[in-house]
């Protein structure tokens, strides 16, 4: 024998000991079981050949296959493991099989096979297997391919949608400012934008405003996607300034005023035409804002004028306050009310009682009758009140131009000196100032119609105005020209006759100056070169001033003017060569047997056919009243002759029929 | 910045998007094709495919552009809203002076009726 023998001795089938222990006890090993004995003979078996195999080919079935849904090459070992220990159970069970077939085929039992386990695939259900997994990653293709194209006509859209809404967004940027929260816009649907109305005024720490709730304003997005700007409709409130007592006279809806309406209410209509209606959304939009922002500056000059009202203060007397609304008290025992309406309460009409002008009855604001209108207009003429809408621009503008616009420029003096006088303090109190200039402003109408009633009723009086540029100040000039006519003739008996004279007067002024609430008249004539003619002092005409009251105003420049005449006639008298003399309203003429006539001016105010009148007195030196005093409660009577209410020419001519009784 | 640049900013970037949504169609065609059940034909898989990435060229230096160019945010320094203010006094003075101009043209008219 060449090859090595190999000698397994079995153990003989007696119970040997396993091992014994200290104190005696032995130790048998277990009894075997039938199947484990034959399991121990078959492990005694060398199968590592076949195994070794076995795992060859699985090998190289795993690198063969490419199969999307298998793990990476990492789990290979693992798997080989497996595959081993699921292989020996297969062997394992297929031996058991078989020693079962021998057994039964020993005990000549018939033998059924039971079942088997699943033979490895042929190649062609391989091939049908691929085929499936690749017709349904044609179908995720084609699924893919449908997504790609719907989310591509989904996006087109949107893009579409909000290149109108960045587009109308960034046309509204150019002029408001436009803000981002961006907690909302993670938040809500929104992109959280904002227009952001506010301006503080940077002046003064103590000015500063509080943001309304109206400042921002959210953008959002309307049913079309596109920019929408909502705000509620009774929001808005304006500054209104009233009389209280004649405002229904005023009370005129100013035709600028935007309705309010709900802006969100778009045009759901979107026709081919989406630039107009984008762009008319714009304009909308453009113009509610513009309605907030004026609605914002309202309620912050509301405040400032409140705030300023209630610290006190000299001309301001505060003698009411409700929410919203203030009365105070001017001077002229007028009452004004500064409110903040709502847009739709502008044409309401209350009913103000314990006013202390005489004015309390209610026209209806709504006035389709003209003549109802100019009956209110000339009631307010009356009590002099002017107009209130311009009144309430001039409070916007005083806070806006004080509050906001000089604040970049602190060093400006020329509006502090405007607003606080003469007293230059640092606290500039406009509300103080806005008072000041409506009392003047009512009592430089009085003035104004006192003035023209005495105009009116003086045929050669011109009333002049003059603009003075100042809130508290007023002036006119009553001037009188003498007639062309006049000079004419004046020329030519001059140049027939009397050679020393330079220049006559022709024009008297009157000046009426009114400040804050003093008037001061002032008399002035032209330059006088004839008072160097005859060498008599009274030629030199004074120039009077004076201050007055309104109450004798009229008959100060009555008097004035009535004097201003009287001079004239002096100096053509004199001229002509009359021998005059002259008084304060009267000019005595020398006549011939040493009587003298007096031409004597009167003025009466209240004559509604004229305001200066004229009287002719004769004086034959006799009597001892050398002063003659026109009187008349005496009335006519042989020595007072009523001339009546003269022009010029007419007084002329009577001057120059005198020439004729004078003796020269 | 004046507005005629923010517009064209703004069409810049709305090319942007729309060769974006160009792209995603393109995307979409080419799996159309590959999903085809006699295969996909190559040349107009080639194209889509050139097209796409010629668009994201694009649209890559398109983004860099004007990121490079926006400018930097300055907080409203040159706010308007005190001129506008004062913009509406004037227009509410107008109104005013307008009004009284009618009213004085229709005292003439009365007068010149009358005589």
């Amino acid at each position: 024998m060449d090859g090595d023998i190999e000698i397994s001795i079995d153990k003989l089938p007696i119970k040997r000991l396993d091992a014994i222990e200290e104190n005696g006890t032995e130790r048998f090993p277990s009894d075997v079981d039938y199947d484990e004995k034959r399991l121990n003979l078959i492990r005694r078996i060398d199968f590592g050949w076949a195994v070794e195999r076995e795992d060859r080919s699985k090998k190289r079935k795993s690198e063969g296959t490419t199969s999307a849904n298998e793990s990476t090459t990492t789990n290979q070992h693992t798997g080989q493991w497996q595959s081993l220990v699921e292989n020996l159970q297969f062997a394992q069970q297929e031996l058991s099989v078989i020693i079962d077939l021998i057994n039964t085929v020993q005990a000549n039992d018939a033998v059924t096979v039971a079942g088997m386990t699943r033979p490895k695939q042929l190649p062609n259900e391989l091939l049908s297997d691929l085929a499936v997994s690749t017709a349904t990653k044609l179908q995720c293709f084609w699924h893919l391919g449908k997504y790609f194209k719907q989310s591509a006509a989904a996006l087109e859209k949107q893009v579409a949608r909000e290149a109108r809404f960045y587009g109308a967004l960034i046309r509204l940027q150019q002029n408001w400012k436009v803000k981002r929260h961006r907690l909302v816009a993670a938040a809500s649907g929104n992109a959280g934008f904002f227009i952001d109305l506010f301006y503080n005024t940077l002046y003064d720490t103590s000015v500063s405003l509080r943001p309304s709730s109206m400042s921002t304003i959210p953008i959002e997005h309307d049913a079309a996607g596109m920019l929408a700007v909502n705000v509620p409709p009774n929001s808005c409130r304006s500054l209104r300034f009233e009389f209280l007592g004649s405002h229904s006279a005023n009370n005129v809806r100013r035709s600028g005023e935007t309705n309010m309406h709900a802006f969100s209410e778009d045009s759901s209509t979107e026709t081919n035409k989406e630039h107009a209606n984008d762009d008319e959304c714009v304009r909308k939009t453009h113009s509610l804002l513009r309605e907030v922002h004026r609605a914002i500056f309202d309620e912050q000059v509301f405040e400032l004028v409140s705030r300023e009202a209630c610290n006190s203060s000299l001309s301001v007397n505060l003698t009411g306050i409700q929410e919203n609304y203030l009365r105070l008290s001017i001077n002229q025992g007028a009452s004004v009310s500064i409110s903040l309406l709502l847009s739709s309460q502008d044409n309401k009409t209350d009913i103000v009682s314990g006013t202390n002008s005489s004015e309390t009855e209610t026209i209806p604001s709504e006035l389709s009758d003209w003549s109802k209108f100019r009956e209110g207009k000339d009631n307010v003429k009356k009590l002099g009140f002017p107009n209130r809408i311009s009144f309430e621009i001039y409070l916007q503008q005083l806070f806006h131009e004080y509050v906001f616009v000089r604040a970049k420029d602190k060093t400006s003096s020329s509006f502090r000196s405007l607003i606080s006088g003469q007293q230059s303090k640092d606290n500039l109190n406009i509300l103080d100032h806005f008072c000041m200039s409506l009392a003047h402003s009512i009592f430089s109408n009085k003035v104004l119609s006192e003035l023209e009633s005495l105009v009116c009723r003086t045929p050669y009086v011109q009333l002049i105005s003059h603009p003075t540029w100042h809130s508290r100040t007023s002036s006119w000039t009553l001037s009188m020209k003498v007639p062309q006519s006049i000079l004419h003739v004046g020329s030519q008996i001059l140049s027939s006759g009397i050679s020393n004279v330079k220049n006559v007067r022709s024009q008297f002024w009157s000046k009426v100056v009114v400040i804050d609430e003093s008037i001061s008249v002032e008399g002035v004539g032209d330059l006088n070169v004839v008072g160097l003619f005859n060498g008599k002092p009274e030629s030199i005409c004074p120039i009077n001033r004076y201050e007055c009251d309104l109450a004798d105003l009229p008959i100060i420049l009555l008097q004035q003017v009535a004097s201003q005449v009287i001079q004239w006639l002096h100096e053509e008298a004199l001229t002509v060569g009359i021998k005059v003399t002259r008084d304060f309203l009267s000019l005595a003429f020398e006549l011939d047997h040493g009587e003298i006539a007096s031409l004597v001016a009167h003025v009466d105010p209240e004559d509604t056919r004229g305001c200066i009148s004229w009287w002719l007195m004769m004086d034959d030196g006799i009597t001892e009243n050398h002063k003659l005093h026109p009187d008349l409660s005496i009335g006519e009577s042989e020595s007072r002759k009523f001339l009546g209410h003269l022009s010029l020419d007419v007084l002329y001519s009577t001057l120059l029929d005198f020439v004729n009784l004078c003796s020269c | 910045m004046d507005p005629q640049s923010q517009t064209t900013s703004l069409q810049r970037l709305q090319n942007v998007e729309k060769r974006i949504v160009r792209v995603l169609e393109l995307a979409g065609g080419v799996m159309d094709e590959m999903a085809s059940q006699s295969g996909p034909r190559k040349e107009i898989a080639n194209n889509h495919c050139s097209e796409f990435m010629q668009l994201i060229k694009d649209i890559q230096f398109a983004l860099r552009e004007e990121i490079k160019s926006a400018c930097e945010y300055r907080p409203f320094e040159k706010c308007d809203y005190v001129p506008r203010i004062s913009n509406e006094i004037c227009y509410k003075k107008l109104e005013y002076v307008i009004a009284q101009l009618d009213e004085m043209k229709q005292t003439m008219e009365g007068y010149r009726n009358a005589a």
